[in-house]
């Protein structure tokens, strides 16, 4: 089997995934990410945005700083709903 | 005739739906996204998709739409993730009155909505509290949809027509004695003889710069999802005495949050009541979700017309149509309207 360079490992994609996905138009990282299911994982982007906006990078010619980052979504890390439960609100 | 020419606002469901519509009818049709596909309500909805109203004209729609989601998915080859598990709503005595017209209107319709006793639920949502609610209403054809496939496969079914989709390319609509010219983007003036504005919650906005006055009211949900598990959700479970919903999607997730609630301008910040409200709801309803862990909250704004209804059709600007105001409910309609709107502008 080929070395498979994994960029996602909560979704288990690879380089080729990625790639694959850029070609066929998602070319925009907010795009990018919905096809792809990169960063939405448990991770939730701490382990394959960097890879992401470097393969993007590469592909497309743009500089990181134009391709931007995704949106950082609350909670920072998981919370079980139980714990969420015992809140208060209003 | 020369061909017509349509341009249309918003590259959500309503609008690409419309635009696909005409594009195979041969209309030349130009979709204008101000940013990308999925930033409006079609990319961050739950996807139940149900026939549950208490409106006639939004049943016929309903129905039409559910009937659509299987010919377009094949049409354009898109899977769409769809699931027909069914639709389930329950609630507590109070709420008996709604629940009861809302059947009894299907029934005309020849839709039969099963009302299910406390043992049937049990068997169709293992592990559900049934001290949770009163009543339940079952639609069985109805179901979840993952939205994403939704309006990437409507996109991919344009294009294949020749539709042209600008994303990031915000479009204001240009008047002139009192017909529509086109729609102005930030690279110039694109001709058409009709405008459809399908900007959600934007509508107003893209409605102004029309001249014409529309006042739909704006919305803002907060939703989230879990860890995956298992599938073993099948129904999309709404209760309509808390406002509130989850379901399982396809990746197995639970998908889920409050209603949203109305608000003057838009913003998009996440909250932390909503998330408490929602977790109280859904561990009382199914405990064993105690555990389950939230990994991802969003914010989704949409618009509702001010009768409460969509907002479909012609306008005082000759060529200036609606086709907005889904309110919390654009998947289960948004498909039909789209056809609808098409077949009105074709006709002209
Ligand atoms: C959290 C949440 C849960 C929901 N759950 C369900 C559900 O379970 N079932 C259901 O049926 N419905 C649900 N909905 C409602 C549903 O998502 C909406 O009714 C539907 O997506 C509306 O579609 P639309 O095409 O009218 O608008 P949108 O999808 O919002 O599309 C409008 C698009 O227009 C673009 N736009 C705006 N202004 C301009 C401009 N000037 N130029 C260019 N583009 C512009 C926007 O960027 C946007 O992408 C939910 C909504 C939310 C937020």
């Amino acid at each position: 089997m080929k070395d498979r360079k994994v960029v996602c490992r909560c979704e288990d994609l690879t380089e080729e995934d990625i790639i694959k996905a850029i070609e066929e138009g998602y070319d925009d990282l907010e795009s990018l990410k919905r096809y792809t299911g990169a960063t939405t994982g448990p991770c939730q982007g701490k382990g394959c945005l960097m890879h992401l906006i470097r393969i993007l990078s590469q592909k497309t010619g743009k500089k990181p700083e134009e391709i931007g980052v995704t949106t950082q979504r609350q909670p920072v890390n998981p919370v079980p709903l139980y714990v969420l439960a015992e809140g208060e609100y209003e | 005739m020369s061909e017509l020419k349509v341009a249309v606002i918003g590259g959500g469901i309503a609008g690409l739906s419309a635009a696909y519509f005409l594009a195979k009818s041969g209309a030349e049709v130009e979709v204008f996204e101000q940013r990308y596909l999925l930033y409006g309500a079609s990319g961050r909805n739950s996807g139940g998709l149900t026939v549950q109203f208490n409106d006639e004209e939004l049943i016929k729609l309903a129905l039409r739409s559910l009937d659509l989601y299987d010919e377009l998915q094949s049409e354009v080859k898109f899977n769409f993730l769809l699931r027909k598990d069914g639709y389930l709503k329950i609630a507590n005595k109070n709420d008996e009155a709604k629940l009861e017209s809302e059947a009894s209107l299907l029934k005309k319709f020849g839709v039969k909505i099963e009302i299910l006793n406390q043992n049937e639920v049990k068997e169709l949502v293992p592990d559900i509290n049934t001290k949770a609610f009163d009543l339940a209403y079952y639609f069985s054809k109805g179901g979840t949809v993952f939205p994403w496939p939704v309006i990437w496969g409507l996109a991919r079914g344009c294009k294949a027509l020749g539709v042209k989709v600008y994303d990031y390319t915000p479009a204001t609509v240009v008047v002139e004695n009192g017909s529509v010219k086109g729609v102005q983007t930030l690279d110039g003036l694109h001709k058409a003889d009709f405008v459809i504005n399908a900007a959600g919650a934007w509508s107003n906005e893209v409605s102004k710069s029309a001249g014409v006055e529309l006042d739909n009211k704006i919305f803002k949900e907060n939703i989230c999802v879990t860890e995956s598990l298992r599938p073993y959700l099948d129904p999309y479970i709404f209760d309509v005495s808390n406002n509130a919903y989850l379901s399982q999607s396809m990746r197995g997730e639970i998908v889920g949050g409050v209603v949203g609630r109305e608000i003057d301008q838009i913003d998009k910040k996440g909250e932390l009541d909503p998330l408490i409200r929602y977790a109280k709801f859904a561990t009382n309803l199914i405990p064993k979700l105690k555990g389950l862990s939230v990994l991802r909250q969003w914010v989704g704004v949409y618009d509702l017309g001010k009768n409460g209804k969509p907002v479909i059709g012609f306008t005082k600007v000759k060529g200036f149509v609606q086709l907005n105001g889904f309110g919390r409910h654009g998947m289960s309609l948004g498909l039909a309207a789209g056809e609808k709107v098409a077949e009105m502008v074709l006709k002209k």
